[in-house]
């Protein structure tokens, strides 16, 4: 199996000890920062810097390997080349910094501007990434769907199926790597008898493609079938009231994270809306 | 040309928290011709042993080599085009009616040959044939394979093997959920095709299958061969350790020497040849 991003990896980092809710909610709350917006590009970047190095102290918290993260920027190359083309194919009217290329011809004018912009949203995709990366890495899938129906439980009351929802996210949740080691079983029975799944002509690769999903298909319905009778054999009433074997209880350290993360939330939302901060530093292009 | 394996390592999901070592450093060799049963506990690498010698995996350390293929560590060393080993090994899996995809029986079975270089009219020609071998009659040929029964579609799926005659065929515990009956035939089906001429390596838990029909057997723990030889020889020590379970013929006998009735294990392989050796015992006394 191979080991793919983002999926959790069972150290025993602080981060991986914060209750799932906590985690969650704050996690939330340092994802909203990243796209606060600022008046100045001289607070933009530092901000986005900011919240960056307490990025790279969380990843590092949890023990992320560096090699991937780079993994993790390796798919971004293809949005770096459609954002700077895009944002170079939107005419800045009002431009803080000078002229970078012109073509008088198309009457086609671009300034620096663009491909700060590009950078800056290039920075907050990065570092969303990386913030996902944060939460499902030291996150078991499971502890993350009791925090998500912990938070729908409310709804409750107006028949929102909390539960319900829940139960098929951790079922799905579950099933993931089972399905997986199917895939790659059957993938290794048809190799021994002939199929080569990385090479051939279109034709035959189609074939070769049948022969992977249809086992995989009957033994997934098979699986749901079983486990649909496994649960009813037990009684399993999704409206019942039931208790859970897994308590999560909040500790401290739980609520000084949230905590921390809430204060860095507000802090930098009163920087967002008070123009004394907001406008820190502006360049005297960017006075209109 | 015999199967080698030379110092062989193994190890699962390298350099992450999940780093598991399957196989420490095994060497071994089967003899052409051979019937070589491979036992030994869950977990304890047998099956990455296997699918090495179809090249489905490559070990980290040490070379495995297929007849004219060689499966090593080192790239440069390895064998272009290991993939072909696969047309001289066959592999049946652990529960192969998994594999099963195809709209009748007879296209299912013919797949493997296809794959293999052969054209569509061989190819059906080779399944009819091995259908015919695994003991399913023409009756078999156009129905789908989804609906058979669970022993009807395993020999399918080893018709599907047998189908494209490959000299070494390995198979994983291939009577794992099926009836006593379904059992013996299957196993009579492997006798046949060893008689043939064609290496047969066996992967099972059942002691009972190992001394009826293998003429090896190799011990497995915790990714290294531990004991390798006949089976009367192994049976008749103390095998708990590796967590084998002494066959019924081999616990009877041990059972009357224990009872002052001695009798010389290296003739006894079944239910005739142990009342022989008992009416021998018998008449001597008399």
């Amino acid at each position: 199996m191979k080991f793919s991003l983002g999926r959790y990896v069972p150290y025993d980092s602080l981060i991986h000890r914060i209750d799932p809710r906590a985690k969650l909610l704050a996690i939330l709350f340092l994802m909203i920062c990243i796209f606060f917006p600022y008046q100045s590009w001289a607070m933009t970047f530092a901000v986005d810097g900011a919240i960056f190095l307490l990025l790279v102290v969380l990843l590092y918290m949890t023990r992320t390997k560096i090699v991937d993260i780079l993994r993790s920027l390796k798919s971004l190359w293809f949005m770096i080349i459609f954002l700077l083309l895009i944002y170079c194919l939107i005419p800045t009217t009002e431009p803080t910094f000078p002229l970078a290329f012109e073509v008088a011809a198309w009457n086609w004018r671009v300034y620096w501007d663009s491909f700060l912009q590009a950078a800056k949203i290039l920075l907050r995709l990065m570092m969303m990434i990386e913030l996902t990366m944060v939460l499902t890495s030291s996150t078991k899938p499971l502890d993350l769907t009791f925090a998500l129906e912990w938070y729908m439980t409310p709804l409750k009351v107006i028949h929102f199926p909390a539960h319900e929802i829940a139960m098929i996210i951790s079922i799905a949740i579950r099933f993931i790597p089972t399905l997986l080691e199917d895939t790659s079983r059957i993938m290794k029975s048809q190799e021994s008898r002939g199929v080569s799944f990385s090479h051939g002509r279109i034709s035959k690769r189609v074939v070769s493609l049948t022969s992977l999903i249809i086992p995989l298909f009957v033994s997934a319905f098979m699986r749901s079938d079983e486990l649909a009778n496994a649960m009813e054999c037990r009684g399993y009433d999704p409206r019942g009231n039931r208790t859970r074997y897994r308590l999560l209880k909040a500790k401290w350290y739980d609520w000084v994270f949230l905590l921390f993360c809430a204060a860095v939330f507000g802090v930098l939302l009163w920087f967002s809306i008070d123009p004394r901060f907001n406008a820190l530093l502006l360049f005297p292009a960017e006075v209109h | 040309m015999p199967i080698t394996f030379s110092n062989v390592f193994y190890t699962y999901n390298p350099k992450t928290p999940l780093e598991n070592a399957a196989l420490n450093g095994v060497d071994l060799t089967i003899e052409d011709g051979s019937f070589t049963a491979i036992v030994g506990r869950t977990g304890s690498g047998k099956s990455t042993m296997v699918q090495m010698i179809n090249a489905l995996l490559s070990p980290s350390q040490g070379e495995v080599v297929v007849n004219e293929f060689i499966n090593a560590a080192d790239k440069k060393k390895r064998t272009k085009k290991l993939y072909k080993v696969r047309g001289q090994v066959g592999l049946v899996f652990q529960f192969p009616e998994y594999q099963l995809f195809a709209d009748t029986v007879e296209k299912d079975v013919a797949f493997a040959p296809k794959n293999f270089g052969l054209k569509e009219e061989e190819a059906l020609e080779e399944a009819h044939k091995a259908l015919r071998e695994v003991g399913l009659d023409e009756s078999f040929d156009k129905r789908s394979p989804f609906e058979l029964s669970g022993g009807e579609k395993r020999r399918v799926a080893i018709a599907g093997i047998l189908a494209f005659h490959p000299n070494i065929l390995v198979v994983d515990e291939p009577t794992a959920g099926l009836d006593p009956r379904g059992a013996f035939q299957m196993m009579e089906l492997f006798e046949k095709v060893h008689k043939a001429g064609t290496t047969v390596i066996l992967v099972t838990h059942d002691m009972n299958i190992v001394l009826r029909y293998a003429d090896r057997v190799l011990v497995v723990d915790n990714g290294k061969i531990v004991r390798s030889s006949d089976p009367e020889t192994l049976f008749f020590e103390d095998i708990e350790k590796y967590s084998l379970e002494t066959p019924l013929l081999y616990s009877f006998v041990k059972g009357l020497s224990k009872r002052g009735f001695p009798l010389d294990p290296g003739k006894i392989h079944d239910v005739d040849s142990l009342a022989a050796e008992i009416a021998a015992k018998k008449g001597d006394k008399r």
